[in-house]
């Protein structure tokens, strides 16, 4: 493989979040991403998309004597 | 900018049959009426989640035992069209528990911009980007690496970027 394929294939996996870079003088050195961006992506991706379908479940409820303020307690918990 | 890989970056939206007052509000000020349980910082369910209506303001939660966690900041604050905050919320280097990581330097951004698209319906639009700073588990690394299968899964991903970045 070339050098220029080389860098190319960091670089795509640099934008994939997998690896990470550091400039050296006139090096680039590459290591692995350490926590995985990916999964963290999966995760937090998870996670968002039960907070807003739980979100928009909430914002449709009709408004009940709502106050500023926060409740001393939740009254229902899953 | 277009960018035909995949970023360190999580992006939803949602159709709310509410106006974009209720929709703002319902987001920021009753977060705890719709967060999923299962998510909170360490081992004790959240009561409540409190954001301070200001930039700078705090973004933190109160479990049930009164103690309180920041989650992080308010960068943009443009009611009701826009709010970003820091989000400080990462893994624990040593630990399996997520932690608050109070170092911008290694905090993700959420930004969530509120759309009217009439009377009582609003796009309610997130972006959570930047999630590579969270990369500091190096434990972690070392579980990639030890892991069974570790590579496969690496490589795997790779391919899959690969594919994405020629198409």
């Amino acid at each position: 493989m070339s050098r220029p394929a080389v860098s190319q294939h960091l670089r795509v996996l640099k934008d994939a979040g997998l690896v990470t870079d550091i400039k050296d003088g006139t090096r680039r050195l590459y290591q692995l991403d350490p926590a995985g961006v990916a999964r963290l992506r999966v995760h937090f991706d998870q996670m968002w998309n039960q907070a807003m379908s739980a979100f928009k479940t909430a914002a449709e409820k009709p408004p009940i004597g709502e106050k500023h303020g926060k409740p001393s307690g939740r009254s229902r918990r899953t | 900018m277009a960018n035909p890989v995949e970023e360190a970056v999580v992006r939803k939206s949602v159709r709310v049959q509410a106006g974009i007052e209720r929709a703002f509000s319902v987001f920021v000020e009753q977060m705890e009426s719709w967060w999923p349980a299962t998510h909170h910082i360490g081992k004790t369910p959240f009561e409540a989640i409190f954001v301070e209506p200001r930039i700078g303001g705090r973004w933190y939660e109160r479990d049930v035992e009164g103690k309180l966690t920041d989650w992080g900041t308010v960068l943009k604050w443009e009611p009701p069209h826009r709010v970003t905050f820091s989000w400080h919320v990462g893994p624990g280097h040593d630990q399996p528990d997520w932690v608050c990581d109070p170092d911008i330097a290694k905090a993700s951004e959420v930004e969530i911009r509120f759309t009217a698209e009439g009377p009582g319906a609003t796009l309610v639009e997130l972006e959570h980007s930047k999630l590579e700073r969270h990369g500091e588990g190096y434990e972690q690394l070392r579980a990639i690496f030890d892991g069974p299968g570790a590579w496969i899964t690496i490589l795997e991903l790779y391919a899959k970027a690969a594919a994405g970045a020629q198409a």
